[in-house]
């Protein structure tokens, strides 16, 4: 067989010898599983993505945890007044040390402290995962001559090194000098930890800001926080005002009106209001949504004001008054137009859309909390007063809900759907 | 000593102000010559109208006698008796200090005398200027009265408009300002609030608005700087040139807002102003916001037509401007002496400054740059003086973008002379240095002037080659075969000549060098226009870099046009230290000719020197974020 096809193979082999060693060989599993994965480490980094490597992922080794593990799992259950926390985690570390002086099933300690970490909230916390790697008996694993360099020397430990870098990278935790210190000492200069590790000081950095558009780690659990924070960064204009309309009656307890009242949090740019201002009365306005958009772990719901886009036709066209700029002439009196060649927007091809009035997120989807916020609008925005405003809600099963006590005819079918395709494309983009 | 002046002057510019007089019937005075071409726009044809600008403009024997025995007394007053310290820490001119100016006729200097003013020609006017440029405050004072204040009167006014108001602002008596600006509209006429109604007996405008600037001085000018929004002598002024919008019924019958111009005096009630403003410099000098709330204005005081207020406000700022370059040579002149006086007398290391070349190096820039503004303005305030009415808008904004920069490069350097003693609140420089800052921004910004220089240069230009143009662009076989082969010929790098030296040429020989350099530039520089007018058409309004740039050159052709013309008359006429004056205009054209090469190839699209796009990317990138948006030098990402 050739090292191409072992390669193919060996992710195979793994998935297939884990649901075999996880239905029958339980107790064994995970040395089989490792026994197999050297293979994929000599060969390719194709392998080492595969789900099945490196830590046993939390679906699969149940079975095996309650027997295998059992001991170890009873280290972290024994903290004295039952908190999880970072002390209590490195007690459970330190108790292992304490337990098994001469480090006996390290490897399979480490697993299970790597899938507790999240437990313990220490998923994030550099000196926890030195301090896991600190578990290794140092100088056993390096290799001391050529044929060992040459093949993977004690695979399963060096698989566990590598499980441990992988769970950092995948929680954005940068490994530092202590880190390299001891992964020199635990497995030698020329280990796979060691690419490893070599691999994320190379790769962090880089990929650290490449998001123009960056969330905060922690999103804050006040929904009005977090709304105010979803409008501005859906909102490129840096003027916009946030406004909190109202927030949700539990805090607010001198309400009167409705005890369910939910928060709704609006933002609008000046520029915006200006455009509503000079909107056509005989134009409606649609309020639609809700839109989904992801921060992180969490999803918030957003609506819009917007119109559609104004028949080429009915479009002023801005004149240019005569007496404008006292010092220079605005625009030069010739009949020529710029040549072609300086021209560099003759290829973009600009997709027009109606203008967005306004931005909200509401705690509730409904019509009635809406028409509160275009209540609320109204007081900055008088124009709305004359302009029919129609709610295109797509409700949980995506129909649309008419206002039933407006004059304006629900839309036309077409309409519909061309909404919903927008709306679809929109979720998408979001 | 007016009197025999009436007689004597002949090509003064009093002449164009009195002939108006004399033949008020026809306004419009007799034209014996063709008409004036301004040399400015000229240069963006690629050629040098050589008469209009050699030999240098003089004035007759009898002028200057006259000028100088009135500048003695005004000198001496200015020295002994003004104390710009106390201007400056009190923040007002004492009422004694106005009354001995009004007395010395410095508020009517270029009133006609029939109106009882002076009636001074431009070139007297900036002679004038150097004197009264002594303290910044003052400067400024009367020049918001007469040259932008009153100038509306004098420029369109009717006789008995002029008759009325005229010698009561000349002798002082009155004040005036100029009310164009607004809070929020700067130069942005097209937002200006202010509103004239006709009353319905259709004797009176009801006026309301509120004007920012009023200071009877100059801050009006441009609205791009926030600062705008006030009017100099504001709270002294009692007759305002106000601009209003009032409803005018146009030719197709449709109602139009335009602007109109009124005269209003204090006492017509429903005026009010602000306190004066506290400003960085020239704080001696009254700026305030003016208000006007249901002022009745009668209709014979509406100033030239109604509706025509725009025409009569851009006259008003265009005709203002040259004079800031005398009074800032005059400036410069005297911070001269005092910075060389301390650099001749102070030791360091066993040495005197003046020794040391770095030092030496500041003496020679303000010497240069004093020589070709003093020869800038006089040649422009020679040019306005003659019969006619030349248009020399463009020369004069160039003297005053010019004027300002020097002024506001030369008293930093001076101060840099004086090193820690010149930035103690005790020092001359430290006042001279808040006081220039305002050059660059009033009677428009200099951003918004070089706009101005470059596309009425441009829009002259472009309407001359605009056939060229049309055949470049349908690609006719001859035009291309004839530009591709003028290229060629450039290309060898031939030598152009303009015919201003030679055998019969108008610059003297110890100048030729410079004077090869002028012809070339211009040369090159018309070459330069076409093809931008080629390649943007009308939209290179937009294109605000390349614009900048082109009136950067303008700016220097002008000066090395008024530099050689004045040397070349010093050494004909064999003025004291010519030789002097030789080495300061070979130097400025040299230094000239290389910014102007440099700004040249600039405008080449491809150069590698032309780094507009990154410009523009850059700041783009920061604007959307309005911060600066690079990380902290110390940060680090592990």
């Amino acid at each position: 067989m050739s090292w191409v096809q072992a390669t193919l193979l060996a992710p195979g082999l793994c998935r297939a010898w884990g649901g075999i060693c996880g239905v029958a060989l339980t107790g064994i599993s995970i040395s089989q599983v490792a026994r197999q994965l050297p293979r994929g480490l000599h060969c390719s980094a194709a392998t080492h993505s595969s789900e099945t490597a490196l830590v046993p992922t939390p679906t699969e080794p149940q079975q095996r945890r309650t027997k295998a593990v059992v001991p170890y799992e009873n280290m972290f259950g024994q903290a004295p007044n039952g908190k999880r926390d970072k002390a209590s985690f490195l007690q459970a570390v330190q108790k292992f040390g304490e337990h098994s002086v001469r480090k006996r099933g390290h490897v399979d300690f480490i697993y299970l402290a790597l899938r507790k970490m999240r437990e313990y909230g220490v998923e994030r916390d550099l000196a926890v995962y030195n301090q896991l790697l600190d578990i290794f008996p140092k100088e056993v694993f390096r290799p001391r001559n050529f044929i060992q360099h040459i093949f993977i020397h004690y695979p399963r430990q060096q698989q566990c090194g590598v499980a441990v870098l992988e769970q950092m990278e995948n929680h954005g935790v940068m490994p530092n000098k202590e880190t390299e210190f001891l992964l020199i000492q635990i497995f030698g200069r020329k280990s796979h930890p060691m690419l490893k590790f070599l691999r994320l000081k190379r790769w962090f950095p880089r990929f650290m800001n490449i998001n123009p558009f960056p969330v905060p780690r922690d999103l804050s659990q006040d929904p009005v926080d977090l709304a105010t924070f979803a409008l501005r960064r859906i909102e490129p204009d840096l003027s916009a005002r946030v406004t909190v309309y109202q927030t949700a009656s539990s805090k607010d307890s001198t309400d009167v009106a409705d005890p369910t009242q939910p928060h709704i949090i609006g933002i609008q740019s000046p520029d915006q209001q200006a455009a509503l201002a000079r909107h056509n009365p005989t134009r409606p306005i649609f309020v639609e949504g809700p839109f989904s958009l992801w921060l992180r772990n969490k999803c918030v719901y957003y609506h819009i004001l917007r119109a559609d886009l104004l028949p080429l036709e009915e479009r002023e066209v801005e004149e240019m008054p005569e007496e404008w700029n006292l010092y220079y002439p605005m625009s030069l009196d010739l009949d020529y137009a710029r040549h072609g060649w300086d021209d560099y927007e003759f290829d973009i091809d600009e997709v027009e859309e109606g203008p967005v009035f306004a931005m909200c997120i509401a705690g509730a989807h409904d019509q009635a909390t809406l028409a509160r916020w275009i209540q609320y609008l109204q007081e900055t925005n008088p124009a709305l007063a004359q302009i029919p405003v129609v709610f295109r809600l797509a409700g949980p099963a995506g129909e649309l809900q008419t206002s039933a006590g407006l004059e304006e005819p629900p839309p036309p079918e077409d309409h519909e759907e061309e909404d919903n395709n927008l709306q679809r494309q929109r979720e998408g983009q979001s | 000593m007016s009197g025999c002046g009436l007689f004597l002057r002949t090509a003064a510019a009093a002449r164009a102000c009195r002939s108006l007089v004399v033949f008020t019937a026809s306004r419009r005075p007799l034209r014996t010559s063709p008409p004036i071409r301004a040399f400015a726009k000229h240069l963006f044809l690629g050629k040098i109208e050589k008469k209009e600008v050699f030999p240098f403009p003089e004035v007759t024997q009898d002028e200057l006698n006259e000028i100088s025995q009135f500048l003695g007394p005004v000198e001496k007053f200015f020295t002994e008796e003004v104390d710009s310290r106390k201007i400056d820490q009190e923040g007002k001119i004492p009422d004694e200090t106005l009354e001995k100016l009004k007395s010395l006729g410095l508020f009517g200097l270029q009133v006609p005398e029939e109106y009882g003013g002076l009636g001074l020609s431009n070139t007297m006017y900036s002679r004038l200027g150097e004197i009264t440029s002594m303290d910044g405050s003052i400067s400024v004072t009367l020049a918001a009265h007469q040259a932008i204040g009153l100038k509306g009167i004098i420029l369109a006014g009717t006789e008995e408009q002029k008759a009325k108001y005229l010698p009561k602002l000349a002798s002082g008596e009155h004040i005036a300002a100029f009310c164009l600006t607004e809070p929020a509209s700067g130069s942005d006429a097209a937002s200006i609030q202010s509103r004239a109604r006709l009353s319905e007996d259709k004797k009176h405008y009801i006026l309301n608005g509120s004007k920012g600037l009023t200071l009877s001085t100059q801050l009006e000018c441009s609205g791009m700087i926030l600062a705008q929004v006030w009017i100099t002598n504001g709270g002294l002024a009692s007759i305002f040139t106000v601009f209003a919008k009032t409803e005018v019924v146009d030719s197709d019958g449709s109602v139009k807002d335009k602007i109109t111009a009124f005269i209003v005096e204090r006492d017509f009630g429903g005026v009010t102003n602000g306190k004066p403003e506290d400003k960085l410099g020239i704080r001696g000098s009254n700026t305030c916001e003016v208000h006007f709330e249901d002022t009745k204005v009668p209709v014979e005081n509406v100033l030239g037509e109604v509706g025509g207020g725009f025409k009569v406000a851009m006259d008003i700022l265009n005709s203002g401007r040259f004079s800031m370059g005398s009074a800032v040579a005059g400036m410069l002149k005297r911070l001269i002496e005092m910075t060389a006086e301390y650099a001749c007398t102070r030791k360091q290391f066993n040495k005197r400054l003046s020794e040391f070349g770095l030092i030496q190096e500041k003496f020679a820039l303000m010497a240069q740059k004093a020589y070709a503004m003093e020869s800038m303005t006089y040649l422009t305030a020679g040019m306005l003086d003659q019969p006619g009415f030349p248009d020399c808008s463009i020369e004069a904004a160039m003297v005053k973008v010019f004027s300002s920069e020097a002024a506001w490069q030369c008293v930093n350097e001076a101060l840099q002379i004086f090193g820690g003693l010149g930035y103690m609140r005790d020092s001359v420089y430290e006042r001279m240095l808040r006081d220039t800052r305002i050059l660059l921004i009033f009677e428009g910004t200099n951003e918004i002037l070089r706009m101005y220089i470059a596309l009425t240069g441009l829009q002259y230009a472009g309407r001359i080659i605009t056939a060229r143009i049309h055949e470049l662009k349908r690609a006719s076989v001859s035009t291309v075969m004839e530009t591709v082969g003028r290229r060629l010929w450039d290309f060898t790098g031939r030598t152009v000549d303009m015919g201003l030296t030679g055998k019969l040429g108008v610059v003297h020989p110890s100048l030729e060098d410079s004077a090869n350099k002028l012809e070339e530039n211009t040369y090159y520089f018309g070459r330069t226009v076409e093809t931008l007018l080629l390649r943007f058409g009308k939209t290179i309004g937009e294109e605000q870099l390349v614009l900048k740039r082109v009136a950067n050159i303008l700016i220097n052709l002008y000066g090395m046009t008024a530099v050689l013309s004045r040397a070349s008359r010093s050494i004909r006429i064999g003025l004291r230290n010519h030789d002097h004056e030789i080495l300061l205009a070979n130097t400025f054209c040299v230094e000239a000719y290389f910014q102007n090469l440099f700004s040249l190839s600039q405008l080449d699209k491809y150069a590698p020197e032309n780094l507009d796009e990154q410009i523009k990317k850059m700041s783009q990138q920061i604007l959307e974020k309005r911060t600066y948006i690079c990380a902290h030098p110390l940060d680090r990402t592990y």
